[in-house]
This record gives C-alpha cells, sequence and structure tokens, in this order.
C-alpha cells in the first residue's frame, strides 16, 4: 500500500472528508463522486489520488469505469495514532513517578 | 469510540513537589521532553523529541500556556505535524493535582482529538448519508483554491 501523503493531512481538508463520508455509504466510480459533488472530475480526481497515496482508499478498475472505496486498513493508522498517545502517557508518567520517588525517598 | 483521554494517577509525594516537577524544564527535560517551559500564561514553548515520520510526526510539539494555578492546575496547548506550519494534531493538556493524606492525586486530561474521532465514528457507524450534505459539501469543495 502507498502511504506517501500523511493521513492527517488528507483528513484535514473538509472536501476530501465529504468524499469518504460519500465512499463510507458504498463505493462510487469517479465520475460518481464528480456528480454528486458537483464539482469537474479532474478536481475530483486530484483529491482521490491524494487520499490514494494517503492510504486512506483503494481504487479498483472495473470495466471503463474506476471505482473508490475506503481502505479500512488506513484508518487503522489513523486509530493507531489516537492509542498511541494513551501508551506514551502511561510510560511518561511512570518516569515522572520514578523521578520523584528518586528525588524525595532518598531516606 | 474512545473519548478524550484522561489519566489519573497517584504519587506519594505533596503537591508542591509533583508540581515542581510538571514545571521546571529540567525536571520536565527528565521525565517528558526536551523543553522551553515557563509557568507564565501565553508562554510559548516546544517540545522536542524523535520524529515519528510514520504517525505524520516531526518531532516537535508546539505549546502555548494557557492556565498556571500553582500546584493545581497546568494547561497548556499540544499541537504538532509532519513538519513546521502544518498541524496534523491540535490538541489541549490539562493537568490538575489535588492532595491525599501525605500524596497527591493527579489527572492528565489530554483533548480535543474530538474532530477526528468524530469524524471516524460518523464514517463508520452512522447510518445513512444525509441529503443535502453533499451539496453542502461540494460547495466547499468548489471554494478550494
Amino acid at each position: 500500500m502507498r502511504t506517501s501523503t500523511d493521513p492527517f493531512q488528507a483528513l484535514a481538508d473538509p472536501g476530501r472528508r465529504a468524499i469518504l463520508m460519500l465512499l463510507s455509504q458504498d463505493k462510487q466510480s469517479i465520475n460518481s463522486i464528480a456528480g454528486n459533488f458537483d464539482i469537474s472530475r479532474p478536481a475530483v480526481s486530484k483529491h482521490v489520488k491524494v487520499l490514494y497515496e494517503a492510504g486512506l482508499i483503494l481504487i479498483k478498475d472495473s470495466g471503463r469505469e474506476r471505482y473508490c472505496e475506503l481502505n479500512a486498513a488506513g484508518f487503522d493508522e489513523v486509530k493507531q495514532w489516537l492509542g498511541y498517545f494513551d501508551k506514551f502517557w502511561n510510560n511518561k508518567l511512570q518516569n515522572l513517578e520514578n523521578l520523584l520517588n528518586q528525588k524525595h525517598n532518598t531516606k | 469510540m474512545k473519548r478524550d483521554l484522561v489519566i489519573k494517577w497517584y504519587f506519594p509525594h505533596s503537591p508542591d513537589k509533583v508540581w515542581e516537577c510538571l514545571t521546571s524544564p529540567e525536571l520536565v527535560n527528565q521525565w517528558l521532553m526536551k523543553n522551553d517551559f515557563k509557568p507564565v500564561v501565553g508562554h510559548k514553548f516546544q517540545f522536542h523529541s524523535k520524529p515519528l515520520p510514520k504517525m505524520g510526526w516531526d518531532g516537535i510539539v508546539y505549546c502555548e500556556v494557557l492556565e498556571v494555578v500553582p500546584n493545581q492546575k497546568l494547561v497548556y496547548t499540544w499541537k504538532g505535524g509532519p513538519r513546521p506550519g502544518v498541524i496534523g494534531l491540535d490538541t489541549l493538556l490539562t493537568w490538575t493535582l489535588e492532595p491525599d493524606g501525605e500524596g497527591t492525586r493527579m489527572v492528565l486530561e489530554h483533548s480535543g482529538f474530538k474532530g477526528f474521532k468524530n469524524m471516524i465514528a460518523s464514517m463508520f457507524m452512522e447510518n445513512g448519508w444525509k441529503k443535502g450534505i453533499a451539496r453542502r459539501m461540494g460547495k466547499v469543495l468548489n471554494e478550494m483554491p
């Protein structure tokens, strides 16, 4: 999977979030995404490329159309980022406790 | 979906000792990260750590002190991203201390993940793509450079 773009950067854009919301309903061709948003196909293609490079969607060719669908694995990374701080702080607060004990428990 | 992060901790030390560890840059460096913190409201400072490119983080946390109540409460922003000027994470840290017998109860709240969480939650859990949203979002798309 390509992840040359930071998924958070891809998600930071409301327009791209709108495309993801649409894809959360069902896979869509690029033409049908463009139809849903009243914008040009090239503009949609640009956003789709960013989402693809961030690993948030998959693109599959079917006949003449290219279909986009959500890539659950890409969202795992985003969820992982949220879970990251849980571990991070528990680790750091343990450091803090050790430091306090070191500083003040030298009876 | 998980709500904002809340971690509770008990230290067998008085609040002023814990406070010192939260507010002295040298001590914070020892248990958290390299920093140029000052316990002064409005002070802007940074934490520096090892970059995590996979997480879209360049290793710098940008912060601003919002509230300082000695031995009781400390609040600062906690922002970071893949490179300078690009903020992917815009969050808030709230530290509260409360004496408990000989020791201190500390609560750390790391909040502000809501935007991302709500978005992810709504994408995967909400039923029904409401009509109208697509049009409004289309407008947003159109207005983009």
